[in-house]
């Protein structure tokens, strides 16, 4: 029976109060911690080969009959205002079906507030020649003074919201029973998601209904949003995603460009390709903006942590939200007394987005940079430290943790953290190696609501059904894992068939690290309904009872020794099949769900010319279970080698006179390459969450990005004495840092006794 | 647009200016057409025409030369060979000619962006007042530009000589800072062509960079240096509009850093010390 329940659902830790429908599918119980015949085990990639030839469509690849392309006229300026706006020369033009400006598209403005905001498009029979076009687009700029500086934004009170302020206890009174207290400022720069594939979407009216195809890592709220905007019901839009190139978090929403495709496919009655260039990508697809952290930390002398205070702002942009950078402080460890302010500068740059766990980078950054130096202060042990401010459950309210496995996950890290003696020991010459280490907490507990569908044919082969989109993470492979190991098939005989929302079930987004935790379950259930069915018409069929029958190695098996193929079940349906339906129960009531981690990392930094070279990073996260061990270890490394380049050499620039952004190409804007990954060890502890859902999985997107660039700071600090306080860790940060590191030894050298 | 594959200097020669332009590996010029810094109606297609190869052991290479065929080339000199090795991405330096590179066009982001700024024509340079970390420490007062070739300043380094369908002409001489009268960085001729490098044969020679990131990233400095019979000759990359000369590691101190670029200065004396302790001075 479908049962109706309130439910409280996070994404990214923003909660809210929620309906959903389930099944009666709470009797499942989970499987046994360790691998099982699929789950646990690494399962390569069931579409990388169709990646790895290009037969995979991305809607970049995608051509429709009679397509047109459009071209975006972004405002050149970071605030001004169009006094005339002439569209007609542009469509007098050769090839050109459409133009649009901000009469005929919401997205249009006007009075940009940054550069690249989108201002008119065009539609043409080719790309080049809609480009063209916009050169003809007769705009008159009455330019205006842009505001850029965030500190000024707050002297201003130009806020894209009002300032948040959190109290726990008594910080002051905190601070008085401190015996040491250090106080930092610390800096992060804004970086730039930078997806393989641009920010597009192609979109048609079929009949009454418009398709989008789209790369999204929300299906189905692209759906809900379009149909909302444009006032349809939610059925007429149908929105497909096969396969995408990356999304990271800036990819949730329909976008500018959808609404420009829409719009230009209405004026042209063709469908219309708004697909964005690498320079748009790099301007107006949103960042994780720059955070200005002012910190305090108090502590008694054993360490434990009496108080926190912290000024965060957050560097927004022209609109967007100001996100939880002071997340980690508040949460991570136990510590009573806690302030923090945090300021949403809004600015004429462009906006930001979720950019893998939003916030919780950049705070924790900040505030395990900060601990490092408590501990240099107290003489104290980095990881002993965290140990000893471990919090036992939530600091908010008491609620127990579902699971927390962070003190493993300290013990596990106990091996990495053992040689940070034998790596200073390498240190030659100007090249001084040092270990760092920094503690991680997120989200990642998924929730409801999320359907799915397993279809099994009468050859004994099962089709996961449910509109989700696979955002490159493997998804596809880990469900037909979850499905496989509950239908007692190899991984091989499971496909799933995702993407489309005329054609599947609701699917949860893919952010907040909550794909597998969220539509796991579901699947889980669904494949149990399905196999369910299969025993109840074996039991039929051999004249046994349902409760000796088990399905495993794609068979029917008995208690009493006897087995059959299942296609022997299935096979008597001929084309008619067993189909089993799921659905994502509610998360435990009354209880946190997080994820935890730690990373330890190992540095070399060239004394004399700032150079840092990552050499390996060992990440251990704590997770739950591990439905993929190959996939966990791919989602741990790419996390962590965007991690590498946002410590270390990526940064978007702007020209701080009129806030035309500089890092428009890839040369300019520097993501890491090959030779600068490290080396990188991964461990999970793998013990199930025994309180969420059948699977006892979390997800794992974004946990490997945030520990990163404290545990490499803190090894810089470990390896030189040098604060680093602002990322990039560029030469010229570097040698600063080291340079205040010898003066202040000097001083220290120098006085009296 | 129209592509000319001529078979001989003459008749490339004969076929460039009044808005052609000429063609070799095209990893820098491809995106400026792109951009529309460099217009063109005709491109004139220098392979088959420009030298490629080393010759005389070593010390003539032609200019068609791409860099990935240089940084394995063990009759080269080392200043040379790293600098190249250095240089770019692989697939950047097969199509890449040593030619072409070192007549390629700032990575000033300004520039880029086509800001009326000086080297554009404009009248004045909007990186010194504005974000310029990446920018010049030397010969700045107009244009903050840094020249971003690193076998140019090996070849400083290692004194060469470019022979063009002209003239013989030092690399001393093919660079010169802009001025108010001649926005240009280099002094050949319209339509001259670099068709071959004369490259000395130091005694010892390296090619020190310091980057971004561990590859594939312009330089923030280079140093070029080249131990012959008359002494070490020091060259920079990345620190002027054009690969910039030391007469002596102490021109340093005569630097003219911007706020945002004192760092290069710093990271050059280190660079520099390692340099001519390698080459032996």
């Amino acid at each position: 029976m479908a049962r109706l329940i309130k439910t409280e659902k996070e994404v990214e830790g923003r909660y809210s109060e929620q309906w959903v429908v389930v099944e009666d599918d709470d009797a499942l119980d989970q499987w046994p911690q360790g691998p099982g015949a699929v789950v646990g085990k690494p399962a390569t990639r069931q579409d990388g080969p169709q990646r790895a030839r290009g037969q995979a469509i991305y809607t970049a690849d995608l051509q429709l009959p009679g397509m047109l392309h459009a071209a975006v006229l972004r405002s050149p300026h970071a605030r001004a205002r169009a006094e005339k706006m002439d569209l007609s020369p542009a469509l007098e033009l050769p090839g050109v079906l459409g133009a649009i400006g901000p009469d005929d598209c919401h997205v249009l403005q006007s009075e940009p507030g940054y550069h690249g905001a989108p201002v008119a498009a065009v539609a043409a029979d080719s790309f080049a020649r809609a480009r063209e076009a916009l050169a003809a687009i007769e705009v008159e700029w009455e330019e205006l003074e842009p505001l850029l500086d965030p500190e000024e934004a707050v002297r201003r009170e130009s806020f894209v919201s009002d300032p948040r302020r959190y109290d726990r206890g008594d910080v002051e009174a905190g601070f008085a029973q401190a015996d040491v207290i250090v106080e930092a400022e610390y800096r992060t720069q804004t970086v730039l998601h930078n997806s393989m594939e641009t920010h597009q979407s192609v979109c048609r009216w079929e009949g009454d209904t418009l398709e989008v195809y789209i790369s999204t890592q929300f299906i189905w709220g692209v759906r809900a949003s379009i149909a909302e905007q444009l006032e349809l019901p939610p059925d007429r839009v149908r929105v497909v995603c096969n396969y995408m190139g990356g999304g990271f978090g800036s990819k949730n929403s329909p976008g500018d460009y959808t609404y420009i495709a829409i719009a230009l496919a209405g004026k042209t009655g063709r469908p219309v390709r708004c697909a964005l260039t690498r320079r748009e990508e790099n301007l107006a697809t949103g960042n994780r903006n720059a955070t200005i952290q002012r910190l305090r930390a108090g502590a008694r002398s054993d360490g434990t942590l009496v108080a926190l205070d912290a000024e965060y702002v957050n560097a927004v942009g022209w609109t967007g939200w100001s996100g939880p950078t002071y997340g980690p402080l508040e949460m991570l460890y136990a510590c009573d007394n806690v302030r923090t302010l945090t300021y949403g500068a809004k600015l004429n740059l462009p906006p930001n987005a979720a950019f893998r766990a939003p916030g919780f980078v950049e705070g924790t950054y900040g505030l395990e940079c900060l601990l490092d130096e408590l501990a240099a202060r107290l003489e104290l042990d980095p990881l002993a430290l965290r140990r000893r401010n471990h919090a036992d459950q939530d600091l908010e309210d008491g609620r127990p943790f579902s699971s927390k496995k962070l003190l493993e996950c300290y013990d596990r890290a106990e091996e990495h953290w053992a040689r940070r003696d034998e790596v200073r020991a390498r240190s030659e010459g100007s090249v001084r190696r040092g270990t760092g280490l920094a503690s991680q907490i997120w989200y990642g507990g998924g929730g409801p609501p999320s359907y799915a569908g397993v279809r099994v044919s009468s050859d004994g082969s099962a089709t996961v059904l449910t509109a989700m989109q696979d955002i490159g993470t493997g998804t596809r492979t880990a469900m037909a894992q979850i499905a496989a190991e509950e239908l007692g098939l190899p991984v091989e005989r499971v496909r799933v068939s995702l993407g489309d929302s005329a054609r599947g079930t609701y699917a949860s987004v893919s952010a907040g690290s909550s794909t597998t935790p969220s539509m796991g379950p579901a699947v889980r259930a669904a494949a149990a309904d399905a196999a369910r069915q299969i025993l109840e018409i074996a039991a039929q069929r051999f004249d046994l009872e349902q409760r000796v029958l088990s399905l495993r190695d794609g068979r029917v098996v008995s208690a009493d020794g006897g087995s059959w193929p299942l296609e022997e079940i299935t096979g008597l349906l001929e084309d008619a099949q067993i189909t089993g339906r799921g659905s994502r129960g509610p998360n435990p009531a009354g209880m946190r769900v997080l994820t935890f981690g730690v990373q330890v990392a190992d540095v070399a930094v060239d004394v004399e010319t700032g150079e840092v070279t990552v050499e390996r990073i060992a990440a251990i996260h704590d997770i739950g279970r591990v439905i993929n061990p190959l996939g966990a270890r791919s989602q741990v490394e790419g996390g962590i080698i965007q991690g590498v380049g946002h410590t270390l050499s990526e940064e978007r620039m702007f020209d701080p006179a009129s806030g035309t952004i500089l890092t428009q190409t890839l040369d300019a804007y520097k993501l890491p390459t090959i030779a600068d990954v490290p080396e990188i060890a991964v461990d999970f502890p793998d013990i199930p969450d025994e309180h969420l859902t059948n699977l006892g999985s979390k997800g794992l997107g974004e946990p490997p990005i945030v520990p990163t660039a404290a545990a490499i700071v803190n090894a810089i600090r470990d390896a030189t004495g040098a604060d680093v306080r602002s990322l990039p860790v560029s030469r010229e940060e570097m040698l600063r840092a080291l340079r205040e590191a010898r003066e202040r030894e000097k001083k220290l050298a120098t006085a009296p006794a | 647009m129209q592509l000319l594959r001529p078979d001989s200097v003459e008749s490339a020669t004969a076929e460039l200016g009044n808005g052609s332009v000429a063609l070799a590996g095209g990893t820098d010029l491809v995106p400026l057409l792109r951009d529309q810094i460099v217009e063109a109606e005709t491109l004139v297609e220098l392979r088959g025409v420009v030298p490629r190869g080393v010759r005389e052991g070593g010390s003539r290479i032609g200019a068609g030369t791409t860099l990935a065929e240089l940084e394995l080339d063990q009759q080269i000199p080392q200043a040379l060979r790293e600098a190249c090795s250095l240089a770019a991405s692989p697939q950047l330096r097969s199509m890449g000619t040593i030619g072409g590179n070192l007549l390629q066009a700032t990575r000033c982001w300004y520039w880029r962006l086509k800001f009326p700024c000086f080297l554009h024509g404009g009248n004045h340079c909007h990186a010194r007042q504005g974000a310029h970390r990446e920018h010049a420490v030397f010969g700045n007062e107009r244009c903050a530009s840094a020249h971003p070739s690193d076998p140019a300043a090996a070849l400083l380094a290692l004194g060469a000589t470019l022979r063009t369908d002209r003239r013989e002409l030092p690399l001393d001489e093919l660079y010169r800072l802009p001025t108010e009268d001649d926005r240009d960085v280099t002094a050949l001729e319209p339509g001259e062509l670099i068709l071959e490098l004369d490259v000395p044969s130091p005694e010892a020679s390296t090619y020190l960079k310091a980057m971004d990131r561990a590859r594939f990233s312009f330089p923030l400095v280079g140093v070029g240096a080249a131990r012959g019979s008359d002494g070490v000759r020091l060259a920079l990359a990345g620190v002027a509009p054009i690969p910039w000369r030391l007469d002596a590691p102490d021109d340093l101190d005569r630097a003219t850093p911007l706020p945002g670029t004192a760092f290069k200065v710093d990271l050059a004396r280190p660079l520099i010390r390692r340099a001519l302790e390698a080459v032996g001075a």
